[in-house]
C-alpha cells in the first residue's frame, strides 16, 4: 500500500438543502485545507454539516458553488460516471452502520471495490485477503456479516475501504454503533492506516475521545469551521485485540 | 459489471417468496402454452387452407345433403379442375367413446384433390381399386394399433347396418396429412361407392345425396369467381348451393363451438395480468430491500447501470426460471394432451407458434416487473439510498 498524495481542499464552498419547503444553508463560503496524509476528526452538533462535508469530499454530493479538490482532481469537473470511477480509485468509505452487503461473505465484501480495478481473480483474492489480514479478519473471510459482531463488521468495512488502496479514507461515525472495546480497536486500525500507511483520513465523530486520536480536530457549527488541536489521549487507549480476532 | 453471485444471492434472499413467485410463473406459463396450443390448433385448418379449393354445400344447412347429379354440373363450370364427394359417415370403433371422423369419398380422386397427403404405409392403387378399402390418418392408426391389411369394424350411427352388424373396412393405407393442413391425421376416408351399394341393397338407412363437394380449381382461377359461378348455376334449384373457400369453410367449424380463440385468449390475458402483478410485487419488494446495497455499490464506485442491472437481472432470472419450467412442463405434457384432446383439437402441438409468444411474453413480464425497481436503483443517489429506512 502506498502513502497518500491526496490533500483535500474546499474553496468557498456553499451548500444549501431544502427541508420542509425551506432552504437550509449548511455551508456558506467555507474554506478548508487538509494536507496529504493527515488524520482529521470533524465534530459538531447534529445538522452542523459534518456528514455533508464528508459527502462533498467523497464526491457523493456536489456543492452549490465553490470547488472541492482532492489530490489533483477538481471534482466539479467530473461527470457522474467519471466521479464514480474516481471514487473507486481514490476514496474508501467507512460508515457508522457498517453497510456490508448481507448476502456476501466478508471476503466477497472486501473484493467488491476490486472488481472495478481490472485485476485478475487471483490478484483480487490476494489483495482482499491482505486487507482482511491487515484488520485482523483473515480467519473470518468466509463469514457473512450476520455471523460477525459489530466490531468485526466494522473491521471488515475498513478492509473494504482500503482494499483498492485509496488515498483518502472517509469515516462517518465509525465507532457510533460500537461498544467501547470494539470502538478502540476500530480507532486503533484507523490510527495505523494513518501512521503506517500514510492515508489521509477524515473522520466524523460525536465522541471527543474518538476525536482525540486525530492529529487535527475540526469543529463545525452553523456552517462555520473552527479548529482546535487534538487533546492528549485520555479515553480511547490503544487496545490489544482479543486472541483469535487478530489486529 | 455486477458480480453474478451478488445477483443470484439477492434473488434468493427470501427463498420462499421467490419459490412461490417462480411457482406462479410456472403454472401461468404452462397454462398459457396449453391455451395457445388449442387456439393454434383451431386456427391451423383456417390459416393453412388451400387457395385452390372450394367446398360446395347446401345453402340451407351443412346438414342438408346435395343431389348426386350436382357433381357433373359443377364440373362443367369453367375453372373447375376436379371434384370429389364427401359425406360424413359418423361412426365409432367398438365403443361410442372411440369416435373419430370418417368420410365417404370418391376414392379415385382424393390423391388429386389433396395432393400433399402422403401415404406412409400402403398404396394409392390398393385404395383406389379395392371397394372395401380405406385410408386412415397416422394418429388414429397409432392410437388403435392399426396397420395396413387390418380389417377394421366400424359401427355406423348415421348409416347403421339394418342387420345390426358393423361395417367392415380394410386398411389400404395410412396417411400423413403433412402440408395439407386443412385435414388432420385422425380421419378415415373410404369409398362412397361402398356406402351407395349398401344403401341401394337396403342394408343400411341414412340420408340420400352428398354432404359436400370438394372442388379443385384450375390454375389462374379465383375461389370467389368460380364459387359465384357455381352458386349461380343452382340458383333456380332444385336446391341452392353455397360455395365457400376451404379456409372459410374450416372457420365455420371453429365458430360452431363458439368463439373459442376469444374465450381462450381472455382467460390467457387474465392469467398473464395476474402473474404480471405478482412478479411486479416481488420485484418491488426486492428492490426496496436492496436499496442500501445499491447505495453501498454506488459509494464504492459502481455506476447507475450496475445498480440497474442488479435489479433487472434478478427479474430476468426469476421469470426465466419460472416461465421456463412452465414451458418445459407444457412440452413434456404434449403427448398426453394429444391423446386426451387430439380428436377435438387435431394437430395439437406445443410448437414454435406456441413457444415463440410464450418466450416473448416471459421477457415482457421480466422487463415490466424489473424495470421499475431497476430504474429506481439507477436514479437513487448514494445519500438517498443509504438514508432510506428499509
Amino acid at each position: 500500500m502506498q502513502e497518500s498524495q491526496h490533500g483535500v481542499e474546499l474553496i468557498r464552498v456553499s451548500r444549501e438543502y431544502t427541508r420542509g419547503g425551506e432552504g437550509v444553508k449548511v455551508f456558506d463560503d467555507v474554506d478548508l485545507s487538509v494536507k496529504p496524509g493527515a488524520f482529521c476528526a470533524m465534530m459538531g452538533p447534529s445538522g452542523s454539516g459534518k456528514s455533508t462535508l464528508l459527502n462533498l469530499v467523497g464526491g457523493l454530493d456536489r456543492p452549490d458553488s465553490g470547488d472541492v479538490i482532492v489530490g489533483d482532481t477538481r471534482l466539479s469537473e467530473l461527470g457522474e460516471s467519471d466521479l464514480a470511477e474516481w471514487r473507486s480509485e481514490n476514496v474508501g468509505f467507512v460508515f457508522q452502520g457498517f453497510n456490508l452487503v448481507p448476502v456476501l461473505t466478508a471476503f466477497e465484501n472486501v473484493e467488491l471495490p476490486l472488481l472495478l480495478t481490472g485485476l485478475s481473480k487471483a490478484e483480487r483474492k490476494e489483495h482482499a485477503m491482505h486487507a482482511l489480514e491487515l484488520v485482523g479478519m483473515g480467519d473470518r473471510a468466509k463469514h457473512r456479516p450476520g455471523q460477525l459482531s459489530g466490531g468485526q463488521e466494522q473491521r471488515v468495512a475498513i478492509a473494504r475501504a482500503i482494499a483498492s488502496d485509496p488515498g483518502v479514507i472517509l469515516a462517518d461515525e465509525p465507532t457510533g454503533d460500537l461498544d467501547f472495546e470494539s470502538a478502540c480497536q476500530v480507532l486503533d486500525l484507523l490510527g495505523r492506516l494513518h501512521t503506517e500507511l500514510g492515508k489521509t483520513i477524515l473522520m466524523v465523530t460525536h465522541d471527543p475521545r474518538a476525536a482525540e486520536r486525530a492529529e487535527r480536530v475540526i469543529h463545525l457549527d452553523k456552517g462555520r469551521i473552527n479548529e482546535s488541536p487534538a487533546a492528549p489521549d485520555d479515553g480511547f487507549r490503544e487496545v490489544k485485540p482479543k486472541e483469535g480476532e487478530g489486529a | 459489471m455486477v458480480p453474478l453471485k451478488l445477483i443470484w444471492r439477492n434473488l434468493l434472499r427470501h427463498k420462499l417468496r421467490v419459490l412461490l413467485t417462480a411457482g406462479s410463473l410456472t403454472v401461468a406459463f404452462f397454462l398459457l402454452c396449453v391455451l395457445q396450443a388449442l387456439v393454434v390448433s383451431l386456427d391451423q385448418g383456417v390459416k393453412n387452407a388451400s387457395k385452390k379449393r372450394l367446398v360446395v354445400q347446401s345453402a340451407v344447412s351443412l346438414f342438408v345433403n346435395l343431389p348426386i347429379s350436382y357433381q357433373g354440373k359443377i364440373e362443367t363450370v369453367e375453372g373447375v379442375d376436379e371434384t370429389m364427394k364427401m359425406t360424413w359417415f359418423g361412426g365409432y370403433y367398438r365403443e361410442p367413446a372411440n369416435m373419430f371422423a370418417q368420410f365417404a369419398i370418391d376414392a379415385d380422386r382424393m390423391e388429386t384433390i389433396y395432393s400433399n397427403v402422403e401415404l406412409i404405409e400402403g398404396s394409392w392403387d390398393e385404395f383406389k381399386n379395392t371397394r372395401m378399402s380405406c385410408l386412415v390418418g397416422k394418429e388414429t392408426a397409432n392410437k388403435y394399433g392399426w396397420s395396413v391389411g387390418d380389417r377394421v369394424p366400424i359401427v355406423g350411427m348415421i348409416y347403421p347396418r339394418l342387420d345390426g352388424s358393423e361395417w367392415q373396412f380394410d386398411i389400404a393405407g395410412i396417411y400423413d396429412a403433412g402440408a395439407e393442413a386443412s385435414i388432420d391425421d385422425l380421419t378415415m376416408y373410404f369409398h362412397w361407392d361402398y356406402l351407395e351399394e349398401a344403401m341401394e341393397a337396403g342394408a343400411t338407412t341414412g340420408a340420400d345425396g352428398i354432404g359436400v363437394y370438394s372442388v379443385l380449381l384450375s390454375d389462374g382461377y379465383s375461389q370467389a369467381g368460380v364459387g359465384a359461378e357455381i352458386d349461380s348455376l343452382f340458383e333456380n334449384g332444385p336446391q341452392r348451393v353455397q360455395s365457400t373457400p376451404e379456409g372459410e369453410f374450416n372457420a365455420q367449424f371453429v365458430s360452431m363451438v363458439g368463439n373459442v380463440p376469444f374465450f381462450v385468449g381472455t382467460i390467457g390475458m387474465g392469467v398473464l395480468i395476474a402473474i404480471l402483478l405478482a412478479t411486479l410485487n416481488t420485484m418491488l419488494m426486492s428492490g426496496r430491500e436492496q436499496t442500501r446495497d445499491v447505495g453501498v455499490l454506488k459509494a464504492l464506485g459502481f455506476d447507475g447501470s450496475a445498480a440497474f442491472w442488479l435489479l433487472l437481472s434478478q427479474s430476468l432470472i426469476l421469470c426465466g426460471l419460472g416461465a421456463g419450467t412452465g414451458i418445459f412442463l407444457a412440452l413434456g405434457i404434449e403427448g398426453p394432451l394429444q391423446a386426451v384432446l387430439g380428436s377435438n383439437f387435431p394437430g395439437l402441438q406445443i410448437n414454435r407458434e406456441v413457444l415463440t409468444p410464450a418466450i416473448i411474453l416471459a421477457i415482457c413480464v421480466a422487463l415490466f416487473a424489473g424495470l421499475a425497481p431497476a430504474l429506481r436503483a439507477r436514479r437513487l443517489t448514494v445519500i438517498e439510498a443509504l438514508r432510506e429506512e428499509v
